[in-house]
């Protein structure tokens, strides 16, 4: 594959740049929301909708789309603010973030357009996933692709496993596994709760492809995902491990499993994203909500 | 076929392996999946009649609600088959947020549900699926009084968009309906007139209460037999207007009452009318291994059992009416 023109990789990186915002902007908006997992998979969601998945905001259920199953629901708003960017949604509808009628916490398929399925519960994806390539190979659809985006925490979950060999075992070429690699859970390291290495071996042994890939480098992880569309599929469903760093982006937010579930402040908000727009070269920009933001809800006297 | 034919009895997982294919012939969406049980559901007669539209998962009973969940999005209509107690235990997360949540056209079979699982015992015997699957929003229950009306429920839960749990008992049932027996969701039907004590049957518990209804009558009681198949939705009309005409009431299921079908009736009548209500179910235990009719005994669920509960009724509806 030919590298990226120096316009698509701007377009790249302006996309990954603007989940992060976006990210920090509605997380911020709602009080609550998981920032280190939305921000480790900036450039993963940039590259899937603006480069590798073909996908219509005008048609959401377009049969030929390439569908993207979000395990680690949780980091929804990076989600979210690819499928606002990409024109499924106007860009406002990120305001609607846990709201009632508006953007669930996790995810809810029916509600949003462009979500293709619905979860929150860790180690779940996979399996719909499967479904997903199972269903289309039934329907004799070669050309669109299963995506599931991961997390490495949720690699804990024994059904993450039950997955991966059933996947295998139907020979699902054209499903593609995507682990946020980002190495810090909820409450500390991977390594130190509950390790999962070694993680290449262990799909491997399953009966995966393996690809592995710096999940921050636009253009390694374009060609890793049209390879693994295009080139790779042999008989084997294929895994790309992303190594990442969570909270990516901002300083205080990065590889530090403080900003796993974590609502900034609206003053912090607006300095981490003045951080963020420094780190990425644009004028400096803040919390746009600054001083017009939603009251502390409190209940019946508590909160 | 001989599962479907009223008038030679056989087991209820015959006649779901039968209607299973029967089904299948005129719904090519339709796919059966299967975690390595499907000689004793006999799931397996779909796969010998499409083999191609049967998939094996092995005993990942997780991956076999997800991967069914994904089937749906994709436009299938699977039957993910397993036992009671692993659909509803083992897999009841992904059971309720990648199925129920977004209502996928999922129909779960739970096979060798309550106590007749063949001696398997306490891990076996499913007894508060009624109550967790009631439970989920989006989810319609059902539990068959015999083979004819378990061949209904299939076919309904095919013709209504979303998930539907239906029971599939280890036992042969007496027929309690004709060849011409349909079903309706929210829908029950008095099997038995009478005006002295309503007793509300599910499953197979229907035909104990009609048995109930004989040794009764010997005593002059005149009990009234509904058999509610569908727990959810409930026909809550059927139900209050029985009792508005009996004054109390006798609930019966093949599962745990705490939170089950005699919870429902119970729901039920305590928002319209509240009348005297005897529940006949499993009393908070875990049922052990043993005969069906040793498991019946111990649990209070024989027919005299249910004739002793319709004249606790209907001394507490004496008192409060005397």
């Amino acid at each position: 594959m030919a590298s990226l023109s120096p316009e698509k990789l701007a377009d790249l990186e302006e996309a990954a740049y603007q989940i992060r915002r976006l990210s920090i902007e509605m997380i911020t908006y709602a009080r609550w929301g998981h920032p280190g997992g939305s921000l480790s998979m900036a450039e993963i969601l940039a590259v899937l909708y603006f480069h590798t998945m073909n996908t219509d905001p005008q048609d959401p259920r377009w049969e030929e789309r390439d569908r993207l199953i979000l395990s680690k629901a949780h980091a929804s708003p990076a989600l979210y603010a690819a499928l606002a960017l990409k024109g499924f949604y106007p860009l406002e509808t990120i305001y609607t973030y846990c709201e009632p009628e508006g953007l669930e916490g996790h995810t809810d398929m029916t509600r949003t357009a462009g979500l293709e399925s619905s979860g929150g519960p860790l180690g779940m994806g996979l399996s719909v996933a499967v479904g997903c390539a199972y269903g289309l190979r039934l329907k004799e659809n070669p050309r669109s692709r299963v995506f599931c985006l991961l997390g490495d925490g949720e690699l804990n979950e024994g059904n993450v496993w039950e997955a991966a060999m059933s996947a295998a075992h139907y020979h699902l070429d054209n499903l593609i596994a995507v682990v946020d690699y980002n190495k810090v859970m909820a409450k500390g390291f991977v390594w130190d709760l509950m390790s999962i290495e070694p993680l290449a071996e262990k799909w491997q042994a399953f009966g995966w492809d393996l690809l592995e890939v710096d999940g921050h480098d636009l253009e390694a992880l374009s060609a890793t995902f049209y390879r693994a569309h295009w080139i790779q599929p042999r008989g084997k469903p294929i895994v790309v491990i992303a190594h990442t760093v969570k909270g990516r982006g901002i300083e205080r937010s990065e590889f530090n499993y403080k900003w796993h579930t974590h609502a900034p402040e609206p003053e912090i908000a607006d300095a981490m994203l003045r951080e963020l727009s420094r780190r990425y070269n644009r004028p400096e920009l803040g919390y746009s909500r600054l001083g017009n933001d939603r009251e502390k809800e409190t209940f019946y006297g508590g909160e | 076929m001989a599962g479907n034919n009223p008038g030679s009895p056989s087991e209820m997982r015959e006649a779901f392996g039968r209607t299973l294919v029967e089904l299948g012939k005129d719904h090519s969406r339709m796919l059966v999946l299967d975690a390595d049980l499907h000689t004793s559901s006999k799931a397996g007669y779909f796969k010998s009649a499409y083999p191609d539209r049967f998939i094996q998962v092995g005993i990942a009973e997780q991956n076999l609600f997800g991967v069914s969940a994904g089937l749906a999005l994709e436009g299938f209509i699977p039957f993910p088959c397993t036992f009671a107690a692993f659909a509803t235990r083992r897999a009841l997360d992904q059971v309720a947020i990648t199925i129920c949540y977004p209502a996928l056209n999922v129909k779960i079979p739970g096979s060798y549900a309550g106590l007749p699982t063949s001696r398997a015992g306490t891990s076996h015997n499913c007894i508060e699926d009624i109550a967790v699957m009631r439970a989920l929003p989006n989810m319609r229950l059902a539990d068959p009084g015999d083979n004819a009306d378990l061949r209904a429920i299939m076919h309904a839960a095919v013709e209504v968009e979303g998930p539907v749990y239906f029971r599939v008992t280890r036992y042969t049932f007496p027929d309690l309906f004709g060849p011409d027996h349909t079903f309706q969701w929210g829908k029950g039907v008095i099997v038995r007139p009478g005006n002295d004590v309503s007793l509300f049957g599910t499953g197979m518990m229907t035909g104990m209460c009609m048995k109930a209804a004989d040794l009764l009558e010997k005593e002059g009681i005149h009990a009234e037999v509904l058999h509610l198949a569908s727990i959810k939705p409930i026909d809550k009309e059927l139900i209050a207007g029985s009792t508005a005409r009996t004054g109390c009431a006798v609930s019966a299921e093949n599962a745990s009452i705490i939170g089950g079908f005699g919870a429902a009736v119970a729901e039920v009548l305590t928002e319209t009318v509240p009348v005297p209500l005897v529940r006949i179910g499993v009393r908070d235990r875990f049922v052990n291994s043993g005969s069906i009719g040793d498991l019946f005994r111990i649990h209070g669920m024989l027919p005299e059992d249910i004739a002793q509960a319709a004249r606790s009724a209907l001394t507490q509806k004496t008192r409060r009416m005397p």
